[in-house]
């Protein structure tokens, strides 16, 4: 977990690294994380101390923002954690195709047909039918460490 | 036993928030019941709570909801209740029909067999609750109580009668009542010997109810002849088990008169407070010579006999009961003086140094006045009892008597209770019968406790500790009476010693006992510790007026021993505890209140000696430092780092008070000593101090901070130059004294010169300087060369150097410092200080930029911020103008960045001063855009959304008051397009996630930024209270009401039924609601439909919370529009308008004014619904106006709610009361204080004398 591990990507192409450093002491509840090689979201920091005179530890309860899964990590606050770049993208949604992928509308005004849709009961409801209605859905997709997802929907159409 | 948990379940109850159906109370009180000799009882005490709402919840709203078919505006009804009457119960004024009692009594015992074998308990709890609410089942309950085989089916039927009598007694005869009561005190008598002894209880608390209930209407004959009655029960009879019983129905009586243990009853407070008068004046002192008597007269026989006999349960009862009455709140007659003496009275009470006296061991003052010298003092009760306990202490051997037999318990705590009577009640004689008094309780009470070791042997080896724990007790209680040299008087007409000496003894030994047993089990050496703690601690705060003077030298030289063995045992502790990772240690988190007050009762302990404590300190902080740096490298220093931490807090204490947002003054004891000292570096206090901080300068050595100065050392370091420097670091001058020699002896003039000494030494003039200097670059230090330690961090940010800039005479020196500009510097312009917690980092702005308003002019404070605040505003914009903002924006680094200089600006903006507004002003007015840009950037990052809300929310509180017209038009646009912008992103919006945790988490985020949104417009709205622009805003075309209706407008779509669960954000909705709806109603009435819909149907929503206060927010709204609309339509304008007339919609549907739905929901909401009686005013309040607006309504409403009630004496009494609801006490149509208060009063006696039968019938 130290920073000589760290991959560093080229400078040219620092925007699309996937992780940043950031020191364990500065990552707060709400933030994200990487742990065990997972994009996290933090629930929960604590500190501890190494013996009564030593030094802090962080103590995080993060969950793993794709499959939801908890997990744990203990880290002196004072080293450096991996931060995942999050990023999330507005789509207008145009179709449900029948073998569960979505069809979205970029910016630019090409589709991006390669999102499938969860897989989870209630999230694939809550899509298919507020599609179903008719309604004007825009959907943020979040993408970090080459993984995407779904992960908000928002009627814009008119009331 | 049986009475305390259902006073016990009665207090759980209370602290029970919802609104309470009747039958949970009768289905818990059953399951207590049930399960009285079971320890699972307060389990299934929730159970049956539960099991009443799920039965009784679903079936309400069906028969309350009822709505007539010919208007629309009508009051619903709930229908009886119906199984009463086919089980059979009837009204007492049938003849009694043997069989259809039989029946009742026989269903009422199934239900009961049923529900305690579980089978089918929803059918069982019907039936039991059945009974309880059906009308006057009065001969049903007597006939179960006398004739059931059953205990549980009695118990049930006693609760019956009361719950039913409570209800009805306004419609009751007289003599029923009277009857009911009598029922219930010979059913008590009767039984007395009862096994059950349970439902002797409850009846007996049934009867002390009802008694009460009637209380004021009944005639002293009437309370005379049930008095006599119970008189004799207790003195007069020679059965045990009717004294008992008698002893039993008193104690009921004096806690159902008590007002914190009191029943409610639905009745207002005025009304138990005249039982509780009345009560005072008249027979509790009866009661207690009654319960009196009755232990005197066993007593002998008790004393006589040499095992155990029934009569001490007599006794015992009798002594518990004389203790109860003792700890009555007496009022009477009571001495202001006296009862603010101690600051008991926390309105009048003078501020202390430490408030901790009435701490963990509570020590209740009885003050009952001269009525009671009498009885308590002249008739020679001490001696007895004291006799009595002698005599029983002697029987500890003999079989049936032990030291904790509830006799002997009831006994010492009788004594204890004796020894803390003051007051008016001994004559003024200059104390000489109450130091009598004392005396003699001290001649018993010292065998409990002396010799302190043989005693606290004999306890080790297994003796049980209660008697010692009652002697300190007594001594605490008597400490708490007494002045330290009265205290220590006292026992020196019995020893050759003082009772300090003993005090002191006694705690060494106590402490040693912990000492030897840190790791067992054994509590009762830490309860002993505290209690004699808070002995010292009573007598050492007794008044601010320098009463060390007062304390013998004898006195001070047992503290001082006392206080070397207490740091003796606590460094002992503290090595003990170097290794362990037991958090229970840790000082700065969970103890830290429990181990702040053990200290703060050391350091007074400490100083009333601090002749010898302070160099004693002095001495074993230099030993602890030299043994460090001998051991340096070869040694492990952890023990003697916790040691010297343990040091540092202890010193810290002893030295100076906490401030709590004053600054404090040197401890009067510290002052007050040391009178020979001339030099001031001479000075034990000087000597220590500057030992400490010269200790402390070490850590700024690179190699001494890695090899000693653990994060842990330097939060106790960093702790202890925070709380000293508030004291002692450049004083204000007017803290010294008058330097003016005029009429001042030798002694005091040699006071004032070592006080000034003292005080000047680290002053403005002299070392204060360099002490600044020292402690801003250790500050430094912390925050650099400790990463990641917050809690050391927080404390130097917190508490030092917020602490620091706080007073005006250190700032002015502060900014002249080469060190603060460093700090200043390394924090704007370097990239390091990011790595701070951001609420830290948001601290530090905050710290620095209130540090501007030390600089000599405006203009230089107002640059020092601009050069603060210019890099990071710059480095925003420049950010937000990126091209490839959208892509970068979320990269972790551009997210830290931002948020750290967000954090940054919001503690900026949070130190907004009138000298330095301008330039804070500016700052905002610069990422004005950035940050509506950001909002856009950020829009899926709440984390940061919420700190672009903040930052706003904070700069518009901290700048809108001082705002000229053309900035606050800038600032509310700017308001007005952020709300839009939020607004449009997050309505309708959706998060779906796997994980339910960060779904809850998205709605906290959502709350959080509501409920910024909600202070932002709150803030908005003080610019109409307090405004020091220049101008008006109208010239502008800014009327800030329009601008915070239109931000309702735009919020109150967010926030969904879900959001208003949590109770702040709820509240803050409701309070920024009414404070609009009172202040503008003009406003309001321009609002269009659809706005004015919103808030009428948040107001109907608000009306039925369960939270009383927003209920009362909601009521306190409708007064306003009412109001509003009344007088408008008076000057013949239009009011409310349109909103409050009937109109029809586009659907052709009828649509009601609003004032009328208002009327009739609120007319509902008090006759049929539960609601705390708290809100009748409001409520009336808002009725009032309501019914002069809408009088047509009101008048259908009240006759379709007459012609409803069929039963005709009912219809007659509802008739006159809402008659006399709008026609007594001369009300009028004029909508003014004294009309208002009249209908208060009216609504108060209307609700009262018909809400019991509408709502049962």
């Amino acid at each position: 977990m130290s920073d000589e591990e760290h991959q560093f990507e080229s400078k040219a192409d620092a925007g699309a690294s996937k992780t940043f450093p950031q020191q364990a002491g500065t990552i707060r509840k709400n933030g994200y994380i990487v742990i065990k090689g997972r994009p996290c979201k933090v629930v929960e920091v604590s500190t501890s101390k190494t013996g009564k005179h030593g030094h802090a530890k962080c103590h995080f309860v993060a969950i793993d923002i794709f499959n939801g899964k908890k997990l744990e990590d203990i880290v002196p606050s004072s080293h450096n954690c991996d931060v995942p770049h999050v990023n999330r993208v507005d789509y207008q949604l145009i179709d449900i195709s029948e073998d569960g992928f979505v069809s979205l509308l970029t910016d630019n005004g090409n589709t991006k047909d390669d999102l499938r849709l969860p897989t989870d009961e209630s999230l694939l409801t809550q899509i298919k039918d507020g599609f179903a209605d008719g309604k004007d859905l825009v959907v943020s997709v979040m993408s970090a460490m080459g993984e995407e997802q779904i992960c908000a929907l928002k009627d814009i159409g008119p009331k | 036993m049986v009475k305390r948990r259902e006073e016990e379940w009665q207090r759980y109850y209370a602290a029970w928030p919802l609104k309470r159906p009747v039958m949970a109370k009768v289905v818990s009180d059953y399951f207590v019941r049930l399960h009285s000799h079971n320890f699972a009882w307060i389990h299934s005490l929730h159970y049956g709570v539960l099991r009443a709402h799920l039965y009784f919840r679903p079936t309400a709203p069906a028969h309350s909801t009822h709505h007539s078919a010919v208007s629309h505006l009508s009051l619903a009804v709930p229908s009886s209740a119906t199984t009463m009457y086919q089980a059979g119960y009837h009204q007492n004024t049938a003849p009694p029909d043997m069989a259809q009692l039989q029946a009742t009594m026989r269903s009422i015992e199934l239900a009961c067999s049923s529900i305690q074998m579980h089978a089918n308990p929803a059918a069982a709890e019907a039936t039991i609750l059945s009974l309880n609410q059906s009308p006057q089942p009065y001969q049903a309950c007597q006939f179960i109580l006398e004739n059931s085989e059953l205990a549980n089916a009695r118990f049930l039927a006693a609760g019956a009668i009361r719950d039913a009598a409570i209800r009805e007694w306004s419609f009751l005869e007289t003599d029923y009542k009277k009857s009911l009561i009598r029922f219930c005190w010979l059913f008590i008598m009767k039984h007395a010997g009862s096994h059950e002894g349970y439902v002797q209880a409850k009846v007996a608390s049934v009867a002390a109810q009802l008694l009460k209930r009637g209380w004021l209407d009944f005639t002293a004959a009437d309370k005379e002849a049930i008095f006599l009655e119970v008189k004799q029960a207790v003195t007069g009879s020679q059965i045990v088990d009717v004294q008992y019983m008698g002893i039993n129905f008193l104690e009921s009586l004096v806690s159902e008169f008590s007002p914190s243990t009191s029943t409610a009853m639905g009745l207002p407070r005025e009304f138990h407070e005249q039982c509780r008068t009345s009560l005072e004046l008249d027979y509790i002192k009866e009661f207690y010579c009654w319960a009196q008597d009755a232990a005197l007269n066993v007593s002998h026989r008790i004393i006589g006999s040499d095992s155990a006999i029934p009569e001490a349960k007599v006794c015992s009862a009798a002594l518990r009961l004389m203790l109860q009455i003792l700890n009555w709140d007496f009022k009477g007659k009571k001495n202001a003086v006296e009862s603010s003496k101690r600051g008991l009275d926390v309105y009048c009470g003078d501020i202390k140094p430490e408030s901790n006296f009435l701490g963990r061991s509570e020590c209740i003052l009885v003050q009952p006045g001269s009525l009671w010298r009498d009885v308590l003092i002249s008739s020679g009760q001490v001696g007895w009892i004291l006799n009595l306990y002698g005599a029983l202490r002697q029987k500890f051997s003999c079989e049936g008597y032990w030291l904790d037999c509830p006799l002997a318990v009831s006994a010492r705590k009788l004594i204890v209770q004796f020894c803390s009577i003051t007051g008016t009640i001994f004559p003024s004689d200059g104390g000489y019968m109450q130091r009598q008094s004392l005396v003699q309780l001290l001649s018993g009470i010292i065998q409990w406790i002396e010799p302190p070791n043989a005693v606290l042997k004999a306890i080790e080896c297994g003796r049980s500790e209660s008697e010692l724990l009652d002697g300190c007790r007594a001594l605490m209680s008597m400490a708490a009476v007494s002045t330290p040299l009265v205290f220590d008087q006292l026992l020196k007409s019995l020893r050759p010693y003082g009772t300090l000496t003993l005090l002191s003894v006694l705690m060494s030994e106590v402490i040693k006992c912990l000492m030897e047993n840190l790791s067992e089990e054994e509590t009762w050496s830490w309860v002993a510790r505290d209690i004699l703690l808070d002995t010292w601690t009573a007598l050492l705060t007794l008044d601010s007026s320098g009463h060390n003077d007062l304390l013998p030298p004898e006195g001070i030289s047992a503290a001082a021993n006392l206080f070397a063995i207490i740091v003796e045992s606590e460094l002992k502790a503290a090595s003990a505890s170097a290794f362990s990772d037991d958090n229970e240690y840790d000082y700065l988190h969970a103890s830290v209140s429990a181990m702040d007050e053990r200290l703060s009762s050391y350091a007074l302990i400490a100083r009333v000696a601090s002749g010898a404590t302070i160099p004693f300190l002095t001495t074993l902080f230099s030993e602890r430092i030299t043994r460090l740096h001998q051991g340096r490298g070869t040694t492990d220093p952890t023990e003697t780092l916790e040691e010297l931490y343990s040091l540092l807090l202890i010193a810290g204490h002893v030295l100076a008070d906490e401030g709590q947002g004053e600054i404090p003054l040197v401890p009067k004891d510290i002052q007050a000593q040391f009178t020979d000292v001339v030099d001031a570096d001479k000075h034990p206090v000087v000597i220590l101090s500057g030992s400490i901080i010269r200790f402390a300068e070490q850590s700024l050595d690179p190699e001494m901070r890695t090899s000693f100065f653990s994060p842990r050392l330097m939060e106790a370091v960093i702790w202890f130059l925070a709380r000293w420097s508030s004291t002692y670091l450049m004083p204000p001058e007017e803290n010294k004294g008058n330097k003016s020699g005029e009429n001042n002896n030798d002694a005091q003039v040699r006071l004032e010169h070592s006080k000034n000494a003292l005080l000047s030494f680290f002053g403005e003039y002299n070392q204060g300087k360099l002490v600044l200097d020292i402690i801003i670059r250790i500050s430094l230090t912390t925050l650099v060369s400790y990463p990641g330690e917050k809690d050391l961090q927080g404390l130097t940010c917190y508490q030092l150097l917020h602490g620091l800039v706080r007073r005006k005479n250190v700032i002015s020196h502060l900014v002249s410092l080469d060190s603060w500009r460093d700090l200043a510097n390394v924090f704007a312009n370097e990239r390091g200080l990011f790595s701070l917690n951001a609420a830290h980092q948001r601290s530090l702005a905050e710290t620095l930029a209130l540090s501007a308003s030390g600089m000599k002019t405006s203009e230089a404070s107002n640059q020092y911020i601009k050069s603060l605040t210019n890099h990071m505003t710059a480095n925003l914009a420049e950010l937000s103008c990126k091209n490839d903002l959208k892509h970068i924006a979320q990269q972790p680094d551009i997210l830290l960045l931002v948020s750290c200089l967000l954090e940054r600006l919001r503690g900026v903006a949070s130190a907004s001063e009138p000298r330095t507004q301008k330039a804070i002003y500016e700052m905002g007015f610069t990422v004005m855009n950035p940050i509506l840009i950001f909002i856009e950037a950020y829009k899926h990052e709440s984390v940061v959304v919420y700190l672009l809300l903040k930052f706003v929310v904070d700069w518009v509180d901290g700048q809108i008051i001082y705002l000229e017209a053309r900035e606050t038009a800038a600032a509310v646009d700017f308001c007005t397009r952020l709300l839009q912008l939020y607004s449009s992103h997050n309505i309708g919006k959706i998060s779906v996630s796997l994980s339910n945790s960060l779904l809850s988490e998205a709605d906290t985020e959502r709350y959080k930024d509501l409920r910024a949104l909600l202070q932002l417009l709150a803030n908005l709205c003080s610019k109409d209270l307090v405004d020091f622009a220049s101008e008006s805003l109208e010239a502008y075309g800014v009327s800030i009401s329009q601008v915070v209706f239109m931000g309702l407008h735009i919020v109150t779509p967010l926030i969904t039924l879900e959001l208003l669960k949590y109770p702040k954000l709820c509240h803050s909705y409701f309070s920024l609601l009414s404070h609009m709806l009172e202040i503008y109603p003009e406003v309001v009435a321009q609002l269009n439909v659809e706005a004015f819909g919103h808030i009428a149907e948040t107001l109907d929503f608000g009306l039925h919370h369960q939270d009383g206060e927003v209920v009362d927010l909601c009521l306190r709204a409708l007064k306003a529009l009412a109001s509003y609309h009344y007088k408008e339509k008076g000057m013949g304008k239009v009011g409310l308008g349109s909103h409050a007339t009937i109109s029809k919609d586009p659907g052709g549907k009828v649509q009601e004014g609003v004032l009328s739905r208002f009327l009739c929901s609120l007319l509902q909401l008090l006759l049929f619904e539960d609601y705390s009686t708290d809100l009748v005013s409001s409520a009336a309040d808002a009725l009032f106006p309501l019914i002069l607006c809408e009088q047509n309504v009101y008048q259908n409403l009240v006759n379709e709610l007459i012609e409803r009630q069929t039963n005709q004496m009912f219809r007659l009494r509802l008739t006159n009361a809402l008659q006399s609801l709008t026609n007594s006490n001369n009300l009028s149509t004029t909508l003014d204080r004294v009309n208002f208060q009249r209908f208060r009063k009216n609504l108060h006696s209307f609700l009262i004398e018909v809400r019991g039968f509408l709502r049962t019938l």
